[in-house]
């Protein structure tokens, strides 16, 4: 019962990045962890009875929909690519300190470029989709750039300006595809035309390995699995990852240690939306929607990828099975509605799994930070900062 | 010391102890932080705690506190053993500690981190009433509505005390309060302590490295090594140089590291070109600053460190004004002045962290580019940054990662960072700077204070620089370790090292220095040269008149 092992590092926003980075943690975590996930599957199950409908029916959709056969594995794997580029993205940011939390807008982005490019260009061959795939990430990383631009010039809070950027990525897509000189779909006869994009040439789409009705490994998905192994190694092996976590754990100590901290945090920002950005483009030319711009084809994607990170506490490969946890729910989700259970209750189930997964090492801590240390005045564990109390 | 003892016992009943400890032992892995101690903490004394760095006190305080979780003994209020699992237990049974890395929230004014962690309406006006009423009974002026992060180290420290004040302790523990303060300031702490004594019948515990002040403030004193009780003793039955010895386990010499225990007698000018503890090698640069004494004025070569006209005027307020100073290689410089008088600035400024608003500094002749980050590292400038905690450290990461932190390219190859590599390198520096530490892999803040402090001395002394800032380099140091550093502190500058310290304590810069620099409000009042130097022409200058 070691009371440093709990405390959190230096400053208020830090202190949720402190709880929400790995740590040892001992029995009590994932005890709490199993406990929390069967309370929130009974919540589910209790919820879904209220609503009318039978859990084991749902369990079976659910399982349908997502795992049942190769289609279905085909389909849950083109959700979770997505999610686990945005969830890659998070936790570079979130290790240098800096909380991005507007991958819902600079997923959008990233397909905005990516379709434009595409359509424009329109070149036949392989060349097309690595182009609009840089295009997509140059473009959404700029994006996030601009927090950070915002956050130096201005001291505007990146957290808060992050997420406001994501509704001004939503106006601007909207925008795009209401625009016939943009990227409105042309008009074919006197059909009304829909906001949305020409649908993408061929040459601009992912493939996929295998055939249907067999499994279907598509492009989007080893990019993000590569993703998410080079990340994984630059951030705990190279010295560019070393800097970026002292930066995250205690930025006064890096700039003294001659980091550029707003060089490297920036970098980090724009890292993180670049990834969300590829999101996009991985979302428009990959099967798993209609291969057209369309306002609303992120999905809430970003917002998911987010608590793919938090789930996985910021770390790129334990977010791959969370990736394709979430993956699981979304394409299972999408069949548990075609059977009649209301689709908010399937946002509400992945709350409830989110929170299951969240919660326990939290709660662990705040248990321990209680039991040896913590509130009363003058009776903190040395060294430990306090910063709790200006949160909790 | 004895009239006031005597006056004391006609004032208060015969001790009592106020708390027992019985056979408290404490183990992290194979480290023995606690070893079968017993200690008696009686009413109305004041009782010493000593020992080296990673000695345990910290720790033995903590279990008092119910922070630290004991594996074995005792606990007793009077005969009564009692249960402290965490500090609601301790605060129940009206036991307080100041740790020794304060923790207010800076962003707090001084009545929000009083009142922090009170359960019930916050009531603004009551809770600045119980400030002020708490500081005018001891005698710890403070205004409540301040911001902390506004305040020196010593009205922080006051902050710390009306917070556990305000509790009605009956038992008070300091874990080094008076590292970071002045020797006023620990005068005044000392005499508040008294009256908390005398008469209102507390207990106090004190941890300290200085022996001056354990003999002078403490009835009894305790002496730990290795997490064991090694001696016990009425404070007036005992001698510096004995506890030296016991703490230690082996003689000490009391010379030079007097100065450090602050038990030198201050009586006029020491002789700062103390022989290295090897027969000098006899550089250039040696005879430079053995005749620096003579001629401060090393003319000819430019020399390693030049302040040029610094100003840093921060939020409409000067905090350096137009500040010089040149060090030559091979001179150790004293910046010696009252804390609060633009020191930590100074420090922040040759760390990177700020810029000054005019003003240039020179490195071997060259001016160097502030804005560019790490650019004064980059031209051999290290430092050893006074609040170690906040800059020096990064809390969480490794002993290892916090050694190399600075030379990350050099652990590296093709790319990537060998953990090798970085395990040798750190394997290396602490086994030559003595740094007591659970394992290589464990995170700094599972250290000891003073073992803290080693790893940022070793990691800035390790790098080679050309020029040394050393910002109280022996704040939380045991005397074994204070010995080291002063050797560290001649050897470098006998090999050519520019050594500029920034120091609030005189004899420590009358021991070292041959320059000393006054510094009061921003500016230097005077250099002096270390012969030339008495406590009272210092004493002139620090506060601000010209000697
Ligand atoms: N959380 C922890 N995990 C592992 N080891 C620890 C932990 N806390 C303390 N220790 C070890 O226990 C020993 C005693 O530490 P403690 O902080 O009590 O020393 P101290 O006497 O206060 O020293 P100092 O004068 O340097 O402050 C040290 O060796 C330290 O490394
Ligand atoms: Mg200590």
């Amino acid at each position: 019962m070691t009371a440093p092992s709990t405390g959190a590092p230096p400053g208020t926003g830090r202190r949720l990045l402190g709880l929400l980075t790995p740590r040892p943690y001992g029995w009590p975590t994932p005890v709490a962890t199993a406990v929390g996930v069967v309370v929130a599957l009974a919540l589910s199950s209790a919820l879904i009875t209220l609503t009318g409908g039978s859990p084991s029916a749902s369990v079976q959709a659910l399982f349908q929909g997502s795992m049942a056969d190769w289609t279905a594995w085909s389909s849950t794997l083109l959700y979770a690519a997505p999610l686990l580029l945005v969830a890659v993205g998070a936790c570079v940011s979130a290790r240098s300190g800096s909380f991005n939390i507007g991958q819902e807008g600079q997923v959008l982005i990233g397909a905005l470029a990516a379709a434009w490019v595409g359509l424009r260009l329109a070149i036949n061959g392989p060349v097309l989709i690595v182009i609009m795939l840089l295009a997509a990430a140059l473009a959404a990383g700029a994006w996030a750039g601009l927090s950070s631009l915002m956050h130096r010039l201005r001291g505007v809070n990146v957290v808060v300006s992050t997420m406001l950027m994501t509704f001004v990525a939503q106006q601007v897509v909207a925008y795009a595809v209401n625009m016939p000189w943009l990227l409105q779909e042309s008009r074919v006869g006197n059909a009304p035309v829909s906001p949305q994009s020409n649908p993408l040439p061929p040459s601009g789409l992912l493939g996929s390995f295998g055939e249907y009705p067999g499994l279907q490994i598509n492009g989007g998905l080893i990019l993000a699995v590569a993703a998410a192994v080079v990340i994984a190694v630059a951030i705990t092996r190279t010295p560019w990852g070393f800097r970026l976590t002292m930066l995250g754990r205690n930025p006064l100590a890096a700039k003294h240690a001659g980091v550029r901290v707003n060089a490297l945090g920036g970098a980090a920002l724009a890292i993180s939306g670049a990834l969300a950005g590829l999101a996009g483009a991985v979302l428009l030319a990959s099967p798993v929607g209609v291969n057209r711009l369309q306002p609303g084809m992120a999905m809430n994607i970003g917002w998911d990828g987010l608590l793919v990170a938090l789930v996985a506490r910021n770390r790129p490969l334990a977010a791959m099975p969370v990736a394709l946890l979430f993956g699981v729910l979304r394409s299972g989700g999408g069949f548990l509605a075609a059977t009649g259970v209301p689709s908010f209750l399937v946002d509400v189930v992945k709350a409830l799994l989110v929170l299951a997964f969240v919660a326990p090492p939290v709660v662990v801590a705040l248990a321990r930070r209680r039991r040896s240390g913590g509130r009363t005045a003058g009776a903190r564990q040395e060294a430990a900062p306090v910063a709790e109390e200006a949160i909790a | 010391m004895t009239t006031v003892d005597e006056r004391a016992r006609e004032l208060t009943p015969p001790s009592t102890p106020a708390l027992r400890l019985r056979g408290i032992s404490k183990r992290y892995g194979p480290v023995v932080a606690a070893d079968n101690v017993d200690l008696d903490v009686n009413r109305g004394e004041i009782h010493g705690l000593l020992g080296e760095n990673g000695a345990g006190k910290s720790t033995l305080m903590k279990i008092l506190l119910g922070l630290v979780q004991r594996d074995s003994g005792t606990i007793m209020r009077g005969d009564t053993p009692v249960d402290v699992h965490d500090p609601q237990d301790a605060v129940a049974l009206g036991i307080g500690m100041v740790h020794q890395h304060f923790s207010l929230i800076d962003a707090l004014t001084v009545w929000e981190n009083v009142i922090l962690g009170d359960t019930g309406r916050i009531d603004r006006a009551a809770a600045c009433r119980q400030v002020e009423e708490v500081s005018r009974r001891y005698g710890l002026p403070i205004d409540p509505t301040a911001r902390v992060e506004r305040l020196s180290a010593g009205e922080r420290q006051r902050v710390e005390l009306i917070k556990c004040l305000r509790r009605d302790p009956s038992v008070l523990i300091l874990d080094e309060p008076t590292s970071v303060l002045t020797q006023a300031e620990s005068a005044e702490l000392f005499t508040v302590l008294r009256h908390v004594v005398r008469a209102e019948n507390r207990a106090v515990i004190l941890i300290s490295h200085k022996l001056a002040e354990i003999t002078a403030a403490t009835d009894q004193v305790t002496v730990l090594r290795k997490g064991k009780v090694v001696f016990h003793s009425a404070t007036s039955e005992t001698t510096p140089p004995e506890l030296a010895r016991q703490m230690v386990g082996r003689d000490v010499s009391l010379r030079a590291e007097g100065a450090a225990l602050g038990m030198l007698p201050v009586d006029g000018p020491v002789p700062s070109g103390e022989p290295p503890a090897e027969p000098p090698p006899e550089t250039p640069a040696e005879s430079a600053a053995a005749s620096s004494d003579a001629a401060p004025a090393t003319t000819g070569t430019a020399p390693a460190l030049r302040l040029r006209d610094l100003t840093v005027v921060i939020d409409g307020v000067t905090v350096l004004s137009d500040l010089s100073l040149d060090v030559a290689p091979g001179e150790i410089v004293g910046l010696y002045g009252v804390e609060g008088n633009g020191q930590s600035t100074l420090g922040d400024l040759l760390s990177g962290l700020i810029l000054p608003s005019s003003g240039a500094v020179e490195l071997a002749g060259r001016p160097v580019e502030l804005e560019r980050p790490g650019a004064l590292h980059r031209a051999g400038l290290g430092i050893i940054p006074e609040d170690r905690h906040s800059s020096g450290v990064v809390l969480d990461m490794s002993v290892a990662e916090n050694l190399v932190m600075k030379s990350i390219g050099d652990v590296s190859g093709r790319g990537f960072v060998s953990r090798r590599k970085m395990h040798a390198v750190a394997r290396r520096l602490a086994a030559e700077f003595n740094i007591v530490a659970p394992s290589l892999d464990a995170p700094v803040r599972s250290l000891s204070g003073g073992n803290q402090q080693r790893v940022v001395l070793a990691r800035e002394l390790s790098a080679g620089p050309g020029v040394l800032v050393a910002a109280q380099p022996t704040h939380g140091l045991d005397v074994g370790a204070i010995e080291d550093m002063y050797r560290r502190l001649r050897d470098a500058a006998s090999g050519g090292v520019a050594v500029l310290l920034i120091s609030t304590e005189l004899e420590e810069v009358m021991a070292l220095a041959s320059r000393i620099a006054v510094i009061c409000s921003g500016r230097i009042t005077g250099v002096l040269p270390a012969a030339e130097a008495t406590a009272e022409r210092l004493g002139m200058l620090v506060g601000g008149v010209a000697a």
